[in-house]
């Protein structure tokens, strides 16, 4: 069984008067038991040229339904503060990943409309680095 | 200036080249690489099931629409079969299940989106961190 972990830290020396040191280790597993997950995209990049949605995973292309534990890395590798992707389950907006940004999460691909869209925030070459895990 | 930093490392043997994938970045207020985000709410939660709970509030006031707000979510139950389920608005963004956290960026980008949980299997144990530009106190 292919074992797949997720270390998040989470630190700050000066947000509050006290430190913050937050590690935290998730195994990643299928949905409801301690199986491994068994599929991934691989580590990719894609550099988009306009500022129109893109769709960058496609619901109907991963084994789908609500029971899933697949898992999402998003990293904007833009170094020009302003440029961001906006992030989108569906039509519902998760956020902007600004230049240097990481995110992680869960993607329930509950139907055949539950795509992860990006709109980048400008028509210039940018580039966001992406890895899916399957279940 | 607040300085918080997020680092991640993915590490699998899930391809016949290990997967090593280790990144961090200063979380910054929107557009700017001078000024980090300098507020942030945490907690820890048990959250029974049968209800949709809003965890955070998108409240409209522009203080944190369309930021660069960031959100962690740690499911800390140790049942396997225990998952939290994650909305903003009505959209169902995915299962966390015992054991797994996220980290994303939040626009809350009007009133409806807020982030939402609901706990299935049993009681499921929650900690959570949103570090932001600012948020408005209910009126008491």
């Amino acid at each position: 069984m292919a074992t797949t972990t997720a270390t998040i830290t989470l630190s700050s020396t000066d947000l509050l008067s006290d430190e913050i040191a937050l590690t935290t280790t998730a195994t990643l597993t299928s949905a409801g038991n301690s199986t491994g997950l068994t599929g991934t995209s691989g580590l990719g990049r894609k550099t988009t040229s306009s500022a129109s949605q893109y769709i960058l995973f496609d619901a109907d292309d991963y084994p789908s339904g609500p029971a899933k534990a697949h898992k999402i890395y998003l990293k904007n590798t833009s170094t020009s503060a302003g440029e961001f992707f906006t992030i989108a389950h569906n039509a519902e907006e998760i956020g902007r990943l600004y230049a240097g940004d990481w995110a992680f999460f869960p993607w329930s691909n509950h139907d055949g409309a539950a795509d992860i869209k990006i709109t980048p925030s400008v028509s210039s070459s940018i580039t966001l680095e992406y890895m899916l895990l399957t279940d | 200036m607040a300085t918080t930093t997020a680092a991640v490392t993915l590490t699998s043997d899930l391809l016949s080249d290990n997967i090593s994938v280790t990144t961090d970045t200063t979380c910054m207020k929107g557009g700017t690489t001078a000024d980090g985000l300098d507020q942030m709410d945490m907690g820890y939660i048990e959250i029974a099931t049968g209800t949709n709970f809003d965890l955070l509030d998108s409240n409209n006031s522009g203080l944190n629409n369309n930021k660069a707000n960031k959100v962690y979510i740690s499911n800390e139950s140790t049942d396997e079969t225990y998952y939290a389920e994650i909305t903003i608005d009505a959209t169902v963004i995915g299962r966390l299940y015992a054991g797994d956290w996220m980290f994303i960026p939040w626009g809350a980008e009007d009133a409806t989106a807020d982030i939402e949980i609901r706990a299935y299997g049993g009681t499921n144990k929650i900690t959570y961190a949103y570090f932001h530009e600012g948020r408005t106190l209910v009126s008491a």
